[in-house]
């Protein structure tokens, strides 16, 4: 058993790998590419200057300038907690802060130096004589390496601007892509045109980006310098270059925010709607199946079967909206809040119900399961037909079993029968459905999320999905697919133990 | 199976129910202590406002003394004026004297010299150029001359998405933009009702009549919301230290700014001054909106700090974060609350309190508005519609629609150059005109948005100086555009219902339009069935907004429908008209080609004077009408829902000014500062 689950964990690697180089590539050639996300400004256009500029800086943030493959890769390195290379610092604020960037030479270079300089030496290790000075030399060294960076990119972005016209009066063939972006490859092997018009714009451009370059480059050097001395800790643990640490999910592109916050800020949300539904469902449905089972063909079979599958049937949308119109609306019985998971004021509100001077206070807890109501009857009401079918069917199989028969004819009592015979030997069917809800509880609702204003993991990944936010989706699926490989595995363990014959061996 | 009773059961209840009641006298512990710490809380927030009240009487007493001051000032000056008289008469009367012996001496210019001296105190700028002065700075529309003025309470807004971040220059999106508006501040700020820039925290300016730098002098008293004095430093600080440091994520305004602004120096504690790169209109808008952190606060964290910060905001505005601490910042979903910062230099804001919460869903929203959970909130169009008949509902309900500067402005652009290589049949100015005929706008108002919003005629939004209200949408015509279509040399010649042209090609267009959106749906559907009723074919093609970026750059379309946003009453019209972003896949993606445009436009960016660039703007937005590059539908009006309740909210041209509201006890009539 041990060695089989050993193997399937094993087999987990290569599958979640797939996964995520399938949903990146997804990602990466939908409409508008990775970096809609970063450009959806989101509604109404915007006349601005300066978008090139900014693009340039964005694509540098994000790395979004190099090629999809490298981006991937780059993107599983942040994910794997076994890393290679410099380790990054953590600052007392505990942030990570990463070895410093490798700098991307200006395009066509060649045109306006003979050679670029040489890579300036590592200098001699500074010596400090403090720690605070040493942090103080670090910051100063990082803003200034920053601004030169930055400072190239600019110059980079605004030279392939004006290669852009300069392409056309030259009249290089094919030097444009589909975008509109000049394709280096094709202008680089040929001499400069110096008699063009806009030779002079292209000139200047880029006799700034080979400067701004570099002063990046001498910049960069001195904070390695500085870098290497450690003026913080280094992250996680490690021998040599091989370190192991915490997985980094990256940044949203659209919220500007780390992927982890979110999910940390959405997830105990989702976790605490689906763990209160989930067992209702089940509470139900199981029971209800199993008498319509041992009923059959009563008003109650029927009863039930029509009352779930017509509950089933009600849109959830519909629901939600006729359950806040005519349960929370002050117009009609106003029992239940609109939305939202606490009151307003509940930040004061003690735990338990209180008596205040102002009178009842509902206490944090029943706040909660007040607020709580309307969705979760949401979330369950939908659940039942289909759980309560499934024992039924598989009870009626079992019943009609021949070692039922002969239970009955031994004389074995009738609830012995029903719970220690034909209910174990339907747990199969009821064993794999149970471990889909563990994926289902990440995923949330997003109808129910968006009806009642709760902020989940649901609402989490549709816009996710809809602004293309690459590290956000990236994160959400790689998670689910996680739990959904490790529930299937759950499934396969639960077999075992709830029928004997089968085994791993 | 033995069911007895034994020990052991005995031993497990026992200690199940201890372990029970311990949980609950833990639970009924901890609420002991927060109680205590719900009563510390209250009596700090008591302090607090003790603090602010004595800080209020302070400033009472500095308003008095400086009224005071103010007036015998005048007395001093008309007192130093009829001394010069006095002076003058003497001077004249020994003139007079002396003419009698021996001619002429000097007389009054030195007098006249004196009085100049003893009235000004402009010492901290340069010699020789006009100084803009904006001595108050006070509430539009004062809240405590309002029928029905109570001061304290809380107001509720809610909003229609989430809030990500409230973090000046980090944060991007317009709803973040509204909070920290009354947060934070800028040296200077359009005037809500003129639409001018006047001084916030800058008392007087000057401008360089080349252009290339403006000298700010920021107010005495201007202070953040913890007591620290503004100044010229906070703005050096905010602009090279905060925003234009490449580690903070503030690429957005850094990418314009970095080609605006040369530099921001100090040039004593309380007078800064901006150099430019380049003589461009918009100077001064650049540097007075530009938001003044306190350099001492925001100083202390590290750029990661800030970037994934989501509700570090700190500012000299007249309300503050309850939030204050970095370790208990606000965070996404909760409600944004507003305090009133005690220690605000101007005016006294009415409110203690504005809340801020997101809902994304219509209907929860105005049950919520209903419920009187909340006080603001922004219907949808056919909320707004049905529910200004229900008698009930418009009982205790202000129901708000003006357009203001914010406006979007809603447009179909027709491709006026090559699409793929061959000409558009829009590259013709007479077909532009007969299709802005014969879209019947007012109806598409009407029906699509029930009447919400004004139709648009131009680039600019009407409230705009920029805008020449001479001007007026072109009419629903038909037979006019007929008549234009014809000229253009499409007409029906086979008489199957559909235009051709003299070689027999019939007139088919595609229209291209963002899908998801039962609005952008219909509004499609009316352009075809316009287009139809006129004998011209349109076929519809919705894109998922993605790859609608693609499909301008490419000028893959021959007519598309789109919005332009808005922030101030004036923005640089090149980017969009200018004939020279139409190559390199600039935005100019209509190819709108036409050089009076052009020159305008270049004249325009170049004027510093506000009337002349006016009329520049105007001139331009004349040879836009003519040409119709565009056909402008609509702008996006400002709908609200506002409980009577809540008093002074005023629809001014620029918007809300959410801190001169003030929650009276009973329902108030409505305001308009129209």
């Amino acid at each position: 058993m041990l060695n089989y689950i050993a193997r399937r964990l094993f087999l987990m690697i290569p599958t979640l790998l797939g996964i995520t180089f399938l949903i990146f590539m997804m990602v990466a050639t939908a409409g508008g590419g990775i970096g809609a996300a970063v450009r959806a400004a989101g509604g109404n256009l915007q006349s601005q200057s300066g978008v090139a500029v900014q693009q340039a800086y964005l694509e540098d943030r994000y790395g979004l300038d190099d090629p999809v493959i490298m981006q991937y890769f780059r993107w599983l390195g942040r994910l794997s907690p076994v890393k290679i290379g410099p380790r990054d610092l953590v600052s007392p604020s505990g942030d990570l802060i990463g070895y410093p960037k490798e700098l991307k030479a200006p395009p066509l270079w060649k045109w306006f130096a003979d050679s670029l300089p040489p890579a300036p030496k590592p200098g001699t290790k500074p010596e400090f004589k403090s720690d605070e000075e040493q942090v103080r030399a670090f910051r100063a060294a990082s803003r200034s390496a920053a601004d030169a960076r930055a400072d190239l990119v600019a110059q980079s972005a605004l030279l392939r601007e004006a290669l852009k016209d300069y392409v056309v009066e030259a009249k290089i063939p094919a030097a444009k892509d589909r975008d509109g972006k000049v394709r280096l490859a094709k202008v680089e092997p040929l001499p400069a045109d110096k008699t063009v018009p806009s030779w002079p714009k292209v000139e200047k451009f880029g006799k700034a980006a080979v400067e701004a370059f570099e002063r990046a480059r001498i910049e960069r050097a001195k904070l390695i310098t500085i870098f290497d001395t450690k003026p913080y800790p280094a992250a996680g643990v490690g021998i040599g270059p091989v370190s192991l640490t915490r997985p980094d999910l990256g940044s949203a592109f659209s919220r500007n925010r780390p992927v982890i916050d979110l999910i940390e800020e959405k997830l105990p949300i989702t976790l605490m709607l689906n763990i209160v539904a989930f067992p209702i469902i089940y509470l139900i449905a199981i029971p209800s199946g199993m008498l319509a089972a041992i009923r059959r063909g009563t008003w109650l079979d029927s009863g039930l079967g029509v009352l779930f599958i017509g509950l089933w049937s009600v849109p959830i949308v519909l629901a939600g909206i006729l359950a806040i119109g005519y349960l929370a609306s002050k117009d009609e019985l106003h029992w239940f809040p609109v939305g939202g998971l606490h009151h307003q004021a509940a930040d004061t509100y003690t735990f338990l119900p209180t008596r205040t001077e102002a009178g009842w206070q509902p206490g944090y807890l029943l706040d909660s399961l007040w607020h709580l109501t309307l969705p979760v009857l949401c979330l369950v009401y939908g659940g039942f037909a289909v759980l309560s079918k499934q024992t039924r069917a598989a009870m009626l199989d079992n019943f009609n079993a021949d070692y039922v028969r002969t239970a009955k004819a031994k004389g074995v009592a009738p609830g012995d029968i029903v719970f220690r015979h034909v209910f174990r030997n339907s747990l199969l069917p009821l064993i794999t459905m149970f471990v889909s809800i563990f994926p289902a509880m990440l995923a949330g609702s997003v109808v129910i999320e968006r009806v009642f204003s709760i902020p989940g993991m649901g609402s989490l990944i549709i816009e996710a999905i809809n602004l293309r936010d690459r590290e956000l989706i990236l994160a959400n699926a790689t998670m689910i697919a996680a739990v959904n490989i490790l529930a299937l595995l759950l499934a396969d363990i639960l077999y075992a133990i709830a029928d004997p014959r089968i085994s791993y061996k | 199976m033995n069911n007895r009773f034994g020990l052991k059961d005995l031993v497990v209840i026992v200690l199940l129910l201890a372990i029970g009641v311990s949980l609950w006298l833990s639970m009924v512990q901890k609420d002991r202590q927060w109680e205590a710490i719900q009563r510390q809380t209250a009596k700090l927030d008591e302090l607090a406002q003790q603090a602010g009240r004595v800080e209020r009487e302070r400033a009472e007493i500095q308003r008095r003394a400086d009224e005071l001051g103010e007036a015998g000032q005048k007395k001093i000056a008309a007192l130093t004026e009829e001394l010069a008289q006095v002076r003058k008469e003497i001077a004249s009367a020994r003139a007079a004297g002396a003419s009698l012996g021996s001619g002429s001496t000097a007389s009054s210019p030195a007098a006249k010299n004196e009085v100049a001296v003893a009235a000004s105190d402009d010492s901290w700028a340069r010699p020789e150029v006009p100084i803009a002065k904006f001595p108050k700075y006070d509430f539009y529309t004062d809240p405590r001359s309002q029928p029905g003025f109570r001061e304290g309470g809380e107001v509720t807004e809610i909003y229609e998405a989430q809030l990500q971040k409230v973090v000046p220059f980090v944060s991007t999106d317009v709803y973040g933009r509204r909070v920290i508006d009354v947060v934070c501040q800028s040296l200077g700020a359009y005037d809500a009702k003129t639409l001018k820039m006047t001084g916030v925290l800058a008392e007087a300016w000057q401008i360089d009549p080349k252009g290339l730098w403006i000298r700010f002098k920021i107010r005495d008293k201007a202070r953040f919301a913890d007591g620290t004095p503004v100044t010229a430093e906070d703005i050096r600080w905010t602009f090279h230290d905060f925003m234009m440091d490449p580690q903070i994520d503030a690429e957005r305004d850094r990418s314009i700014l970095r080609d605006v602004v040369d530099k921001v120096v100090p040039i004593s504690e309380k007078v800064v001054e901006f150099t430019f790169k380049d003589a461009f209109f918009s100077n001064l808008d650049n540097a007075a909106t530009l938001f003044v952190l306190p350099k001492h606060i925001y100083s202390q964290f590290s750029p990661a700090e800030i970037n994934k910060a989501t509700g570090m905001l700190w500012g000299s505005g007249p309300y503050r974060m309850e939030k204050q601490s970095k370790d208990d910042q606000w965070t996404p979903p909760g409600d944004i609350v507003l305090v009133r910062n005690e220690q605000y230099w101007g005016p006294r804001p009415p409110l203690d309190r504005i809340r801020i919460r997101c809902v994304n869903d219509e209907l929860p929203r105005l049950t919520a508005f209903k419920n009187g959970e909340a006080q603001i909130i922004t219907p949808s169009v056919p909320q707004f519609k049905s529910l200004s008949q229900d008698p009930e509902f418009t009982k205790d309900t202000n129901f708000l629609n003006w357009v203001n500067m914010r406006c979007g402005n809603a447009f179909i652009a027709w491709n006026c150059g090559e699409r793929n290589g061959k000409l558009t049949p829009f590259h013709d100015k007479r077909v532009r005109t007969a299709m802005t005929h014969l879209i019947n706008r007012e109806k598409m108002l009407n029906d699509i948005w029930k009447g919400l919003g004004t139709l648009s005629k131009s680039s600019w939004n009407p409230t705009s100086p920029a805008s020449d209200p001479a001007i007026t949408p072109l009419p629903y015509d038909p037979v006019r555009a007929k008549a234009l279509l014809k000229e253009a040399g499409w007409e029906d010649r086979d008489n199957n219902g559909v235009l051709e042209d003299a070689k027999g090609n019939e007139f088919t267009f595609e229209f291209t339009y963002s899908n998801g959106g039962e609005i952008a749906e219909r509004l499609a559907t009316f352009i075809k069935d316009s287009a139809a009723a006129a004998g011209i074919r349109c076929t519809l093609r919705g894109i998922d907004w993605s790859v609608g970026e693609d499909i301008r750059k490419q000028r893959d379309f021959d007519a598309t429908s789109l919005a332009w946003g808005a922030t101030a009453p004036e923005s640089d019209p090149k980017q969009i008209y200018h004939s020279e972003s139409i190559k390199n896949q600039g935005d100019n993606f209509a190819q709108w080609n036409n050089p009076e445009a052009d020159k305008y436009i270049d004249l325009g960016r170049k004027e510093l004077d506000f009337e002349k660039r006016m009329k520049y703007w105007q001139a331009f937005e004349r040879v836009m009408h003519e040409d119709q590059p565009y056909t402008w539908i609509r702008i996006q009006a400002y709908p609200r829902f506002f409980k009577k309740e809540v008093g002074n909210v005023n629809t001014y041209p620029k918007g809300l000014e959410m801190w001169e509201y003030f929650r009276g006890g009973a329902a108030l009539p409505m305001q308009s500062a129209n």
